[in-house]
């Protein structure tokens, strides 16, 4: 049995790194400015369109094309959060959801024009790692080392740099971070670019290794939010921490039942912890 | 003397609701003003419009000749006009050295922040031994420095209180008013708000006093604490 259960395990617990970027991306949006942005999951497909296009159309190692996804997932960002958020970033909660939702659905729009639904497939590999019983293909190694080195980036730049505790200051308090002369509308800009920067580094990750949609995105926005309640909403490392749960329980799932369950069990796990404790099994924020 | 900052005829309210109908009032330079008045008669507001929080309706805000009242609130630190709000409004999730180093914002204030820091670290050695601490763990004595110490890092030209002493015990109360009295010496322009009248009109040089957004008396502190009104609407006597 335990031949199975340990890589079965290794093999999730790898996944989860990447669910635990995409849900960091979700979550640094909501607790800096308590949004939940429903266009978290195309713009994850964005982002494994991203990298397909540069790598099939120029050949450019994936990895590389991982800071030009990058930089083009924080500029669209913050583009979107000038468009569809900022006018309603007041308003109640129902707004901010609508104006994200429409996002959502004008990328799902033009994407399946303009790249229709068939699925891709990057033609990359890195072949396979194998330490005794387990088994895996480089590409998921990777990922778990770049969200690694992304989650430890992210948090320099958070507790560090000027512009990363303003983003801090806005969350905290936004008008007191205006009375000392912070301009919050360009850090809430600054910080929705950031949290689709993520998303769209989980996305070009996740494509270096499954085939993709631009409906893909969805899956793992579902996977963010029960990641998210695992590990408390507005917490970026307890998302990393809820995404190697999620992961691990993926993993190992399928071993003991059929793996059309693991969303029942996600999802009942979501229902469960949102009952019993709905600042999340590592969150402390409300 | 030269008024540093001038109200002229202002009046802002929220949405609908007018609040402030014709506002004037005058900070001349190196002077600690007082501005006093109930609850809810638009003391609050007033330091919001000016900070630029809300919009002026009507009239005009200058500073050192020239109109501010149309700049966004973040702009105001940059010229020297600085508010320590009421509530304190603290970064409460980051530490006191964070808190101090986002007061030191603005391009001014940025340069001297090594400075300005040890600055207010002479002025509340308390704030020193908390260096790291998170701002929300302070008690209120201390949440109260931090807030003044964060608003003096700024390096303000006219520094505003919203009720400074409000709920805080009658030994810090000392303590901030000797603090002030610092400041004036070294020639900071103040504003103090407050619903405490007998305190403000203590330490202060000149008085506003206001009711229902209108300003219904000023003069020398002093010599609006003797006024009849003054006494029995807000000093008990």
């Amino acid at each position: 049995m335990s031949d199975i259960l340990l890589p079965s395990l290794v093999d999730g617990l790898l996944l989860g790194f990447v669910y635990g970027i995409a849900a960091m991306g979700l979550s640094l949006i909501w607790g800096v400015m308590d949004v939940i942005n429903l266009s978290h999951g195309p713009i994850i497909a964005l982002g494994m369109f991203g990298i397909y296009l540069i790598f099939t159309n120029t050949g450019l190692n994936p990895y590389l094309a991982l800071f030009v996804v990058a930089l083009a997932g924080l500029l669209l960002g913050m583009i979107i959060y000038g468009v569809a958020v900022h006018r309603v970033i007041d308003a109640p909660h129902l707004s901010t959801l609508l104006a994200t939702f429409s996002v959502n659905m004008i990328i799902i729009g033009i994407g399946t024009a303009l790249l229709t639904t068939t699925p891709r497939n990057i033609d990359f590999t890195l072949g396979s790692l194998s330490v005794g019983p387990i088994t895996v293909p480089w590409t998921r190694v990777a990922a778990a080392f770049a969200t690694m080195l992304v989650t430890g980036l992210l948090y320099l730049f958070l507790y560090v740099s000027r512009p990363g505790k303003y983003i801090r200051a806005v969350a905290n308090n936004r008008v007191a971070a205006e009375l000392m002369g912070i301009p919050s509308a360009r850090i809430l800009a600054l910080s929705f670019g950031l949290g689709t920067m993520l998303a769209a580094i989980a996305g070009g990750l996740i494509a270096t290794f499954f085939p993709f949609t631009i409906l893909s995105g969805g899956s793992y926005e579902l996977k963010s939010f029960v990641i998210c309640v695992l590990g408390g909403l507005g917490n970026p490392l307890g998302a990393l921490f809820g995404g190697l749960i999620l992961g691990g329980l993926e993993g190992l799932t399928p071993a003991f039942m059929p793996t059309t369950w693991v969303p029942v069990l996600e999802f009942g796990l979501f229902v469960l912890i949102l009952l019993v404790r709905p600042s999340g099994l590592l969150g402390s924020k409300s | 003397m030269m008024a540093l900052l001038e109200i002229q005829d202002l009046e802002s309210g929220y949405g609908e609701v007018q609040i402030l109908w014709g506002v004037n009032l005058s900070l001349e330079k190196g002077r600690l003003t007082s501005l006093v008045g109930g609850n809810g008669v638009g003391k609050t507001t007033l330091l919001r419009t000016i900070t630029g929080t809300i919009k002026p309706w009507r009239g005009s805000v200058r500073f050192n000749g020239q109109e501010i009242g149309h700049l966004p609130a973040y702009r105001k630190p940059d010229l020297g006009v600085v508010l320590v709000p009421e509530g304190r409004q603290l970064f409460t999730d980051m530490s006191v050295r964070e808190n101090l180093e986002m007061g030191a914002t603005n391009s001014r204030a940025r340069a001297h922040a090594a400075q300005n820091l040890e600055r207010v670290f002479g002025l509340f050695p308390r704030l020193k031994e908390r260096e790291s601490q998170r701002a929300g763990t302070l008690s209120g004595g201390e949440q109260q420095m931090l807030a003044v110490a964060r608003g003096l890092m700024a390096e303000p030209e006219v520094l505003m209180f919203d009720e400074l002493y409000l709920g805080l015990a009658p030994v810090l109360v000392l303590n901030l008013f000797e603090t002030l009295q610092q400041l004036k010496r070294e020639g900071l322009t103040m504003l103090l708000v407050e619903q405490n009248v007998h305190m403000a009109l203590s330490v202060s040089d000149y008085a506003y006093v206001m009711a229902e957004g209108r300003i219904t008396l000023e003069g020398p502190a002093a010599e609006v604490a003797q006024q009849d009104e003054v006494k029995k609407a807000y000093l008990g006597i």
